[in-house]
């Protein structure tokens, strides 16, 4: 029964980093109606920039989004209205599902840099928490893990307080609801576009703070994040922010549970089963709302 | 085209074909030793089958796939363990493997295609992942051997043509010639028949389709597992020729998006831009592959990718109408040669008019005004705290005019989206030619008789004119020439039939309306649902739409039409519902509720408001 424990907090841990990696995807397709592909390699440029201020300038991990979130508000701003703004000023009138074409041609570019720069090595830091763990009832706590699932936490909340209690925060609901409606109402829906774009790749900061210090980075680490991402969206809620902490936290889980049972390739087989069977009974996903 | 285009076209494809079928003869005299060269233009042909099958369902329907390696992988993997284990040839095992990746698209498809379709690029992208995490992790399945990520090692035994294996790569070059020949077809094919005409009609507007007969999820079900099934014989192909298949390397994501961005750059949803698309990339891949080799991998994706995004924001047509012009080009600049008129006079095919029996909207007509056609009772429906329609009953009877009136937000449209089916009451029924309606979709109700225009137009701008009514006639007639026959009819009913090839992009708003009258009238409706028919048109074309109005009542249809015009209302109604804040508040002749005080005050102070 211990190492049934062991296992769910475990998985429920790593399940907060995806969770806040699907909150990024559902913040931006909740405002633009757009899947941002390019999602995982703003984490994986997260990670590197946390590597090397590692690396570099000695900078904690944990220290590095007061310099990580800036970079990355920017650098998501900037994409936003260079590349995805226009797009969605032609394709006004239908769903704008090429930008999901931009983006995807955006990640390409950015992993295949890095890959360039950087090599494909795999590449680890050893900080003060990497190895250490707690104990709690019996059960062994990973730190960064731990500390990982709070981020998570923290940011919900911070989010949540965003988009309920702020002005900025009520104006990217409001455009997400209806564009021309928020329009009317004095709202410039294109800035508030590029802070939602802007807003969720800053938040990939703080995923890559929590990750670098016991997880591998390489070009290719946020694709392969992004991918159990979109699994945890489907299965939560396209565009759902309760759906995407949920999914993540489920199949964390999942995956700890009956890996630790079966095998990991099981806890595969079992996502495989959920994914189709929520698809079939309910498309819009657990929480999702079927809006089209 | 013109016609002198398609036979220069025609010519430049027969030569193109012969070239291809010649080259493998000629690399040996020219190169030498020419296995690599070989090797490249198989690479371009096996890209370019893959991404004219993505097209199918990515170009054709509008719907991006991001998984199509998933479906290479069961290809792949279906036809090379039937080979292992029962001893079955992989040309017959790649038909199993096809059969059953339709199966599988359509699987995953059908539940996405009720929702947007960014869901479907998520559920496809998912589904390969999970099936490329699934076999790596996977040993055995039963008595099948899957191996993980070590892969399959398909027993090589010489130059077996029967089971697949040749000794050289000119063979497979051929047999990878042939495909693309097939799936070039059939894009060409789908292009012309009924299915093409939907999927272009529900990539426009989805909508706009099903309000016209059209099932979309079925339609975009169709085009997924004729592109799934393709995408599986690219797989044991694949498979065959490298004879060895690994989930890692078979069910890539980049595989995924390299079919993509193929299509992408050769012309989304063109017959043969996925072809031009792999020209031009295959070769730029081994290009960096042959200048860097291993030491700088992924050069060309940073290419691929830098393509994609510059395509899709400065050209997002890509190579095909270039293709096009230049063929246009080269049939002008070979008709100076000859002498012959640089221009040849186009002739718009259009026949006279021939009237069916009963009238052109007749067959569906019940004579003599039969009783009461549409009865709507109690009907409410409210949008969260906000009234849309609030318990309206009324009726209509076959062949009366009536006519909505009051001012916006009254919910007259609301009201004609909970007949179309568009909307579900929340209470209230609505009766048509005496069934009850239920949960009937738009498209359903549509073939039940009932057909609409939309209050904002919303023709198939991707179309000209001729194919928008081509695509209302269809669901209704036996072949695609007939439904061009109808649509000549339907288009000079409406006064159109003179500009049948113009885009319907290129119209103005005066001849949009009547492009949706004639596509709403194409469908051969017992009830038609006009929504604001002189909205936004100038004042010069209003005579001649309300004539027209006055021509569809005198073919004894029934409508229920929306109009804000008083005047032009009451000329053409035999009722009016005059209905404010979502209640109907008065209902009689056009006379009585026109001049009623509460109407007046209402309307009045409407424009007053209004300014």
């Amino acid at each position: 029964m211990r190492s049934f424990w062991q296992a769910t907090v475990s998985g429920l841990l790593i399940g907060g980093i995806y969770a806040l990696i699907a909150l990024g995807l559902n913040i931006v397709f909740g405002t633009m109606r757009v899947v941002n592909f390019a999602q995982g390699a703003l984490l994986m440029i997260g990670m590197f920039m946390a590597y090397w201020l590692w690396e570099l300038g000695g900078l904690h991990p944990y220290l590095s989004p007061f310099i990580t979130i800036p970079a990355l508000f920017g650098l998501g701003y900037l994409i936003q209205r260079t590349l995805v703004s226009p797009l969605l000023a032609r394709e006004r009138a239908r769903e704008p599902m090429s930008v999901l074409l931009v983006t995807l041609g955006l990640a390409l570019v950015l992993e295949n840099v890095a890959l360039l720069f950087f090599s494909a090595d795999f590449k680890a830091i050893h900080t003060d928490v990497s190895l250490a763990t707690v104990k709690a009832g019996g059960i062994i706590i990973s730190v960064p893990r731990l500390i990982g699932m709070g981020a998570m936490i923290l940011s919900c909340l911070a989010l949540y307080l965003f988009f309920t209690r702020t002005d900025l925060g009520r104006a990217v609901r409001a455009t997400g609801q209806d564009r021309e409606v928020a329009r009317l109402m004095g709202i410039n829906d294109a800035r508030i576009y590029g802070v939602a774009y802007a807003l969720s790749t800053a938040l990939m900061g703080i995923a890559a703070a929590v990750l670098v210090p016991f997880f591998y980075v390489h070009p290719g680490v946020g694709t392969s994040f992004l991918l159990k991402v979109f699994v945890i969206v489907v299965l939560g809620g396209i565009g759902s922010m309760p759906g995407a902490a949920l999914g993540g936290l489920l199949v964390g889980m999942i995956e700890g549970i009956v890996g630790l049972y079966v095998q990991a390739s099981a806890a595969q087989i079992v996502l495989f089963g959920a994914f189709i069977a929520i698809l079939l009974v309910r498309p819009a996903g657990l929480l999702g709302v079927e809006r089209r | 085209m013109t016609p002198r285009g398609t036979r220069t076209a025609r010519i430049l494809g027969a030569a193109l074909l012969l070239v291809a079928l010649l080259l493998p003869l000629g690399t040996r005299a020219l190169l030498g030793h020419d296995e690599y060269w070989i090797q490249v233009l198989i690479w371009v042909m096996f890209f370019a089958y893959l991404s004219a099958a993505w097209n199918l369902i990515g170009g054709f329907a509008g719907q991006y796939s991001i998984g199509h390696a998933g479906l290479v992988g069961i290809g792949a993997y279906t036809s090379s363990l039937l080979m292992i284990h029962a001893g079955l040839t992989p040309w017959i095992g790649m038909l199993v493997g096809g059969v059953l990746a339709a199966l599988v698209g359509g699987l995953i498809g059908y539940p996405c295609f009720r929702l947007r379709g960014a869901f479907f690029s998520l559920v496809t992208i998912a589904f390969a992942e999970m099936l490329r995490v699934g076999l790596e992790l996977t040993d055995r399945l039963g008595p099948l051997e899957i191996n993980g990520v070590r892969g399959l090692l398909l027993p090589v035994a010489g130059d077996r043509p029967w089971q697949f294996q040749f000794a050289s790569k000119r063979p497979y070059y051929y047999v990878m010639l042939a495909l693309l020949l097939v799936v070039l077809a059939a894009g060409w094919i789908v292009k012309r028949s009924r299915l093409g005409y939907y999927l272009a009609a529900i990539r426009d507007d989805e909508d706009a389709a099903a309000a016209l007969g059209i099932n979309p999820a079925r339609v975009k079900l169709a085009a997924m597992m004729l592109s799934s099934f393709f995408a599986a014989l690219g797989g044991t192909f694949y498979a065959q020729l490298v004879g060895y298949i690994t989930p890692t390397r078979t069910i890539s994501l980049d595989f995924s998006v390299q079919m993509v961005i193929m299509a992408v750059l050769g012309g989304i949803g063109t017959v043969l831009g996925p072809l031009w698309g792999a020209l031009v990339l295959v070769p730029i891949a081994e290009i960096t592959r042959a200048l860097w080799g291993g030491s700088l991998q992924g050069i060309h994706l940073i290419v691929y990718g830098a393509l994609l995004i510059l395509v899709i924001l400065y050209w997002p047509q890509g190579i095909d109408p270039w293709v096009r012009r230049g063929v246009e080009a080269l049939a002008r600049a070979a008709g100076r040669r000859r002498g012959a008129p640089t221009e040849a006079p186009v002739v718009e095919n259009a026949p006279r008019i021939v009237l069916p029996e009963g009238g052109l909207l007749g067959a569906r007509l019940s004579p003599n005004g039969g009783g009461t056609l549409l009865k709507v009772r109690g009907l409410s429906k409210s949008f969260g705290g906000a009234i849309g329609v609030r318990e309206v009953s009324f009726e209509v009877s076959a062949g009366e005019v009536v006519g909505i009136i009051g001012a916006n937000g009254a919910g007259k449209t609301t009201l004609f989206n909970l007949i179309t089916g568009t909307l579900a009451p929340d209470d209230g029924e609505i009766w048509f030619g005496g069934h009850r309606l239920g949960g009937e979709k738009p498209d359903v109700r549509n073939r039940l008789g009932i057909a609409r225009t939309f209050q904002i137009v919303r023709p198939f701008i991707g179309m000209t004119t001729l194919e928008n009514v081509m695509v209302a006639a269809l669901p209704r007639v036996a072949d695609v020439g007939e439904a061009r026959r109808e649509a000549v009819r339907y288009l000079e009913f409406v006064g159109l039939a003179h500009r049948p090839h113009t885009p319907a992009g290129g119209l103005s708003t005066g001849e949009r309306k009547r492009l949706e009258l004639a596509r709403a009238l194409a469908t051969r409706p017992r009830l038609l649902l006009l929504d604001e028919v002189t909205g936004g048109v100038d004042q010069r074309s209003l005579p001649g739409l309300v004539r027209l109005i006055q021509k569809v009542k005198g073919e004894g249809l029934t409508l229920l039409v929306i109009e804000h015009n008083l005047r032009i209302i009451s000329a053409v109604a035999d009722r009016l519902v005059m209905m404010h804040l979502g209640q109907k508040i008065q209902e009689g002749a056009p006379t009585a509720v026109v001049n009623d005080p509460e109407v007046v005050q209402i309307y009045v102070g409407g424009a007053a408001a209004h300014g």
